[in-house]
């Protein structure tokens, strides 16, 4: 057997190095004309000769050569040393394909306008020049494979495609490809790889792009990303910009950006879209993460992460997904009247998240982790979203208590206040673990009504921790509101809590751990669910589900609180609002001092569920009717932040 | 293995489809007459008014075609020096009449001399 292999072996590699091949060289180029494919080639008038369609000016010709090169059909090679470029092109797309070189570099016109043998056209590109580009215009698709490139061009785009159809740019496996663009204060051209059309970035090998006079990957249209290693750093604008639609699928993406990390902007000349199917003829503005690594840092005023002109979607359908960035850029002030901040991830419409792994950090000043003009709306991920600037525009707290109950409110035309989260549409929660940390202001904010199912959900802000316009809802799902200078949760309609658990803490009087705005006309309702509430609660409330209060509470001290049979460990902070009240399905216990030995610990690590404890002393509670005085609470000082 | 070897005996039958060998790169001249070269490190450069490949100097305005072949197709041209009109015994046009060699004109000929008959054009 083994022999048979190696006489196959043999054979195989005798056939393939006895190929006969006439080559046409026309100066720096030649044409590869495999003999078997040749039939007849045809001169006309001494002026001409055709071959496999393609006609040569006889004057034109350097020398014919037949030789046992190997031609791979639909393949178009460049090869860059230096200051020149050589290019070769197979027979059967000799007809469609003319480069002209100059120096390094490379222009092609490309004629077909359907597929050639049932493909397209593939440009293998390898070398290196500090001055040279890969041009191409057409009207038909075709791939550019990267199979070991470094190509610098101080003068524009290093790949600049006028083509409007679609391009793949694909790293050949195992390759390391890196290009370069100049820097050009007058902006003359938009990418270090531009293209009219969509660009398909894919290919196990790795390509580095670096821009330096616009976006490092700018295109017309869409871009879509799968398997490759891409490492974009961009000085002077975004990262990758594109338009109609952005989707990753896989791979691994660093970006390095001046401007956004990864921009999806409309476009204008076609009508607007949702999702389509297989996103034929999408124009949405839609930006699809559905798997991947993402890492992206950005450092420019009024800069994003990520920023969507449509939706935002999040998700693991194509493999698992892991996002981190970080943006310190801060408050845009350009326009005066109309300040920007800066997010990790914007949405000018929605944003939805179902999985993946997401690491988000502002430290700009004023800057958002997450920030949607619509909706927000997540169902499963991991989540750490945190703001660590400071407010624009204030003096950088939270600005003291509102009558009424008012949150930080909306940043007004001369303050941008850092929020961990925030959306101007209803933010929805049925999932997910999220865990929100906003130093100076609100950490999770909607303009509208925010709605928790399920899921565990986090929030330790020094203003509201859970703030809403309008009305706030939990009816599951775990979730702590941990404020260190508001309102534990803080609703300016109505809020209901009607299942779950819900662990409040607000930083003292006047604020309360649950708020709603009662002056408004407005109630908290306690219909169902566990509450612990750090502060007490909203006056005025409804409570068809009986609340029990304590007067005092020991800071950084584990309590449990049993419900039935479900006990629920939690830590009390360093301080608080005075007074304690508790709340269950039936009448709960609550003892102080306790130790946890087993559970699952949610809450980053300020709750157990299921808790296992031991020791610890009853805490008297009282019926509590709402709205009733504490005494003085815990403990004073300001958290040491994040944990 | 057995999976490898499979795949191998594919691709080993579609490069023999693919890799089909010639001996000739064959010209054919206006006129019909035919030049196979053999191919073997051919090159074929252009000068002014004629091909050159090896030997072979083809005038461009006499190429008609080129093409690959696997046998040599070259038609049987023998290079005729006025010696050999001084042989010939009969020149006839193609109409079968006798001409001497000073009456010959732009046309084809049969020109018999003791030891063989051509077929002969006149430009």
């Amino acid at each position: 057997m083994k022999r048979t292999f190696l006489y196959i072996v043999a054979l195989v590699l005798t056939i393939a190095a006895t190929a006969q091949t006439l080559n046409v060289k026309v100066g720096s180029v030649i044409y590869q004309f495999p003999a078997a494919q040749t039939g007849e080639m045809t001169y006309s008038d001494s002026e001409t000769v055709t071959i496999m369609g393609r006609t040569f000016s006889l004057s034109d010709i350097d020398v014919m050569t037949v030789d046992e090169a190997s031609v791979t059909d639909n393949e178009v090679t460049v090869s860059y040393d230096g200051s020149s470029a050589s290019v070769t092109v197979a027979g059967n797309v000799a007809q469609y394909v003319t480069p002209t070189i100059s120096g390094a570099h490379v222009s092609i016109l490309q004629t077909n306008i359907g597929s050639v043998d049932d493909d397209e056209i593939t440009y293998v590109l390898s070398g290196t020049t500090t001055d040279g580009e890969f041009a191409l215009d057409g009207s038909y698709k075709c791939t550019i494979s990267l199979a070991g490139v470094t190509l610098m061009n101080p003068s524009g785009p290093t790949i600049n495609i006028s083509n409007k159809k679609r391009i793949q740019i694909s790293a050949k496996n195992g390759t390391v490809n890196t290009l370069t663009d100049g820097a050009d204060a007058n902006e003359s051209w938009k990418g270090c790889i531009y293209s009219k059309g969509q660009i398909q970035l894919q290919g196990k090998g790795s390509l580095t792009v670096n821009g330096n006079t616009k976006h490092a990957i700018k295109s017309g249209d869409y871009i879509t990303v799968k398997n490759l290693t891409l490492t974009v750093k961009s000085t002077a604008g975004d990262g990758i910009s594109c338009n109609k639609y952005f989707a990753m699928n896989s791979g691994d993406i660093t970006i390095s950006a001046d401007d956004d990390g990864i921009q999806c902007d409309l476009e204008d000349d076609d009508a607007v879209t949702g999702e389509s199917t297989d996103h034929e003829d999408e124009n949405s503005g839609n930006i699809y993460i559905q798997g991947g690594t993402l890492n992206i840092s950005t450092s420019a005023v009024g800069s994003k992460g990520v920023k969507a002109a449509g939706t935002l979607y999040i998700n693991e359908t194509s493999a698992t997904t892991v996002i981190t960035v970080t943006n310190s850029g801060g408050v845009d002030t350009s326009d005066a009247s109309d300040l920007v901040a800066s997010a990790c991830l914007k949405s000018d419409k929605a944003i939805d998240i179902s999985a993946g792994t997401l690491t988000l950090t502002n430290s700009g000043q004023g800057g958002r982790a997450i920030n949607s003009d619509g909706t927000l709306t997540i169902s499963g991920g991991n989540i750490i979203a945190q703001a660590q600037g400071t407010n624009y525009g204030s003096s950088g707290g939270q600005g003291g208590f509102r009558p009424g109950g008012w949150g930080g409110g909306s940043s007004s035309s001369s303050h941008k206040y850092a929020k961990g989260v925030k959306a101007d549409g209803n933010i929805t929660i049925t999932g997910g673990i999220i865990n929100i940390y906003s130093k100076s202001h609100e950490g999770l904010e909607s303009k509208g009504t925010i709605t928790i199912s399920s899921g565990q959900v986090y929030v330790q802000a020094n203003d509201d921790a859970i703030n809403a316009a309008s009305h706030i809802t939990v009816s599951g799902g775990y979730v702590c509101g941990y404020s260190t200078g508001n309102d534990g949760l803080d609703s300016n309609g109505n809020m209901y809590i009607k299942g779950g658990l819900v662990y409040a803490i607000c930083s003292g009087s006047p604020e309360v751990a649950l708020d709603a705005n009662t002056e408004g006309g407005y109630k908290l309702y306690v219909d169902g669910g566990t509450i612990i509430a750090i502060g007490g609660l909203e006056g005025g409330s409804s409570l068809s589900q009986s609340c029990y209060s304590a007067n005092s509470w020991s800071k950084n001290t584990w309590y449990a609180l049993t419900v039935g049979s479900d006990t629920f460990a939690f830590k009390t902070p360093s301080s608080g609002g005075s007074g304690i009240v508790v709340s269950g399905y039936s009448q709960p216990t609550l003892k102080s001092g306790v130790t946890v030995s087993s559970g699952n610990s949610i809450f980053d690590g300020m709750g157990y569920t299921d808790a296992g404890i031991s020791g610890g002393s009853m805490v008297s509670l009282s019926s509590y009717s709402g709205g009733g005085g504490f005494g003085p609470g815990g403990g004073g000082g300001f958290p040491g932040g994040w944990h | 293995m057995k999976k490898i070897l499979f795949i191998l005996m594919a691709l080993a039958g579609a490069l023999t489809v693919q890799a089909e060998e010639y001996a000739y790169l064959t010209f054919e001249t206006t006129d019909g007459a035919k030049v196979s070269v053999d191919v073997s490190s051919l090159t074929l450069t252009i000068s002014g008014n004629t091909l050159t490949t090896g030997s072979q100097t083809f005038t461009l305005s006499n190429l008609s075609k080129m093409y690959f072949s696997n046998s040599n197709e070259t038609t049987d041209i023998e290079e005729i020096t006025t010696a050999t009109l001084d042989e010939a015994a009969d020149i006839y046009d193609l109409q079968g009449y006798k001409v001497t060699k000073e009456q010959m004109r732009r046309g084809v000929y049969i020109v018999k001399t003791k030891s063989k008959t051509y077929k002969m054009i006149v430009k």
